[in-house]
């Protein structure tokens, strides 16, 4: 679980940095359309590549934080032995959605490299950003397979 | 199977596996692929999977979410809040109950360069209950305004939910954002009422006499400085035209960098706390979207909503009916789910039913104005019991309140909650008028 969730801290710290460049990209481009009429033709196309794979890299610390909201008013007054298996049941669903995403994702990402899919006018190739979501998936799926199996111990908390 | 009886199945399992506490986002998800495999088979929902999570992540218009909250978090950690309360005290301070005033007002301010309802009560909170406390405010009072007061944003622009209302509707999402400034002026101003006359309705709550000593002084006028650049610089250019939503977050996001830069708050371990609170914020969201979008296509399968859509128009109802109906049960379903699965999940079944209804306005108009009352309702849930997430949220941090306390205190705002939700209801043209002078 340590290691897993180092790999999610640093997902989520290039994440993050993804989501910076693109601010800073924006404001170049924007300084240079407003200014001496410079436009960095198709930005927003990598505004949204970028920010795709920033969202997929987010999604495993999410889940070690286990970030995901959940309905506890009906089992406020439950026993927390009980509470703690139905943890570990959702985290289960949660990591055979997570693996069959992550299943899905290779196959529509070995799909876009074979079509030579990519954006509109920049023709940037789609299957980068799909090399960033599938794995990420994975792990996800794994990080919530592991809090499953050990229920929430120390390690799991923020 | 019959369509209807198929859609009472997959809200079945949902909700089934939402009260066993799978999370929102996964229930949806289940049920979406079971809904979904039962009408089509396992070959088409494999396909629709292969491509779903690109289609839903990288999108340009969706790529707005992450920057707003990431410039909500840089102005968290920036240390912005402080000086922005102090500010507010000073203006605010010669009033009775003019701290918790104060509260209202920075949470409002604040709520302008910050995407999250739950992270401004967290901010505002932190910085404005150990005064509250040291002047004399009871822990009921000052609780429940720092939790109203987390609300108030999500008509504030830059609302994270307003946005998302917005890509489902197929709205402007300027326009949305001009739609519900006025309406979030009244809140903020119906919530100060409320406090002024809850203070002297019950006394012993806020004390008797003025004794904050703040000054508006040049000083202090420096602490909100950034926060007006910022919204002026980021809602300018979106209004003016210069640029799109997408990128006023961006421009938002590096401003608000630079502010906190400059007041030498950012540190690397802030910088990092910050990459990842909005990781865990954005991730919330989107997994929210997957989900979402499995369960939608597993009922548009069905053609349940827009049949259900069409036997609404045949009943012949008022309009106005229709909309209160859908409005009381956003109150009853806000107890228990919380604001973003709400909209993400009810407004592809709504929208198309309140849009075919005759209100004798432009359709665009309605979209617009259907929205701010969905979102305003969709508020109640984050302040009222048995759930309350704002209430937990600020209750948590005020150790020696009891939760009971807390939600004593909302009351007064949940009164002014709903006269402004009647008010914008009879008079639609509250929100629109902005909207059209605009344009």
């Amino acid at each position: 679980m340590k290691t897993l969730e180092l790999l999610a801290k640093a997902c989520a710290v290039i994440g993050g940095g993804l989501l910076t460049l693109i601010t800073l990209m924006t404001c170049a481009s924007l300084i240079g359309r407003n200014t001496v009429g410079i436009t960095l033709a198709g930005d927003f196309e990598l505004t949204g590549v970028a920010a795709g794979a920033a969202i997929a890299l987010f999604l495993p610390l999410c889940q070690v934080r286990r970030g995901n909201i959940i309905v506890d008013f009906f089992t406020s007054n439950a026993a927390a032995s009980t509470t703690a298996a139905l943890d570990r049941f959702g985290a289960l669903l949660l990591a055979i959605a997570m693996a069959l995403m992550a299943w899905r994702s290779t196959l529509g990402g070995l799909n876009a490299y074979t079509t030579h899919s990519g954006t509109m006018m920049l023709g940037f190739p789609e299957w980068v950003v799909y090399a960033c979501i599938a794995p990420a998936l994975a792990l996800t799926a794994m990080i919530a397979l592991a809090q499953a199996v050990q229920g929430s111990g120390e390690d799991v908390q923020p | 199977m019959s369509p209807l009886l198929l859609t009472l199945m997959i809200f079945a399992i949902m909700l089934g596996l939402m009260a066993i506490r799978t999370p929102i986002a996964i229930a949806m998800f289940t049920a979406g692929c079971i809904g979904y495999v039962t009408q089509a088979g396992w070959s088409p929902l494999a396909n629709f999977l292969n491509s779903q999570a690109f289609a839903r992540f990288a999108s340009y218009d969706l790529s707005v979410i992450p920057l707003f909250i990431l410039m909500g978090h840089f102005a968290t950690q920036g240390g912005i809040s402080k000086a922005l309360f102090r500010f507010a005290s000073a203006v605010m301070g010669r009033f009775k109950g003019g701290l918790a005033m104060a509260a209202v007002l920075a949470s409002a301010a604040f709520r302008a360069i910050c995407g999250s309802s739950v992270a401004t009560a967290a901010t505002i909170t932190s910085v404005a209950l150990p005064e509250m406390k040291r002047h004399g405010y009871s822990g009921r009072l000052s609780t429940g305004t720092l939790a109203a007061g987390g609300t108030l944003g999500i008509l504030i622009p830059p609302s994270v939910p307003l946005v998302i209302y917005a890509i489902l509707a197929e709205q402007n999402i300027a326009k949305l954002f001009a739609a519900a400034m006025i309406p979030g002026l009244i809140a903020m101003l119906g919530y100060m009422a409320a406090i002024a006359v809850y203070v002297r309705l019950v006394p012993g709550h806020a004390p008797e006499q003025n004794t904050v000593s703040e000054k508006i002084t040049l000083e202090s006028l420096k602490g909100v400085l950034p926060i007006a650049l910022i919204f002026v610089l980021v809602f300018g250019g979106i209004y003016g035209g210069f640029f799109t939503p997408t990128e006023g977050a961006a421009v938002g996001a590096a401003s608000t960098f630079v502010a906190a830069l400059v007041l030498r708050e950012l540190t690397l371990a802030k910088i990092k706390t910050c990459f990842y609170a909005t990781a865990q914020g954005s991730a919330m969201i989107f997994m929210i979207f997957l989900g979402a979008d499995l369960m939608n296509s597993a009922l548009a399968l069905t053609q349940v909503p827009a049949q259900l859509a069409s036997v609404v128009q045949s009943w012949n109802l008022s309009p106005l009916m229709v909309v209160s109906a859908i409005l009381l049960f956003y109150v009853v379903l806000g107890a228990v789910m919380d604001e973003l699965s709400m909209i993400l999940l009810t407004i592809p079944i709504f929208f198309p039913m309140v849009i075919g209804l005759d209100f004798g306005m432009p359709r665009d108009s309605v979209a617009i104005w259907f929205g701010i009352m969905v979102l305003m309702t969709v508020g109640f849930g984050l302040l009222a019991p048995p759930v309350g997430l704002n209430v937990y949220v600020v209750n948590a941090m005020a150790k020696d309140v009891p939760i009971a306390e807390s939600y004593r205190g909302v009351m007064p705002f949940l009164v002014s909650d709903l006269l402004r939700t009647l008010l914008l209801l009879f008079f639609p043209g509250i929100s629109l008028w902005l909207v059209q002078y605009l344009n």
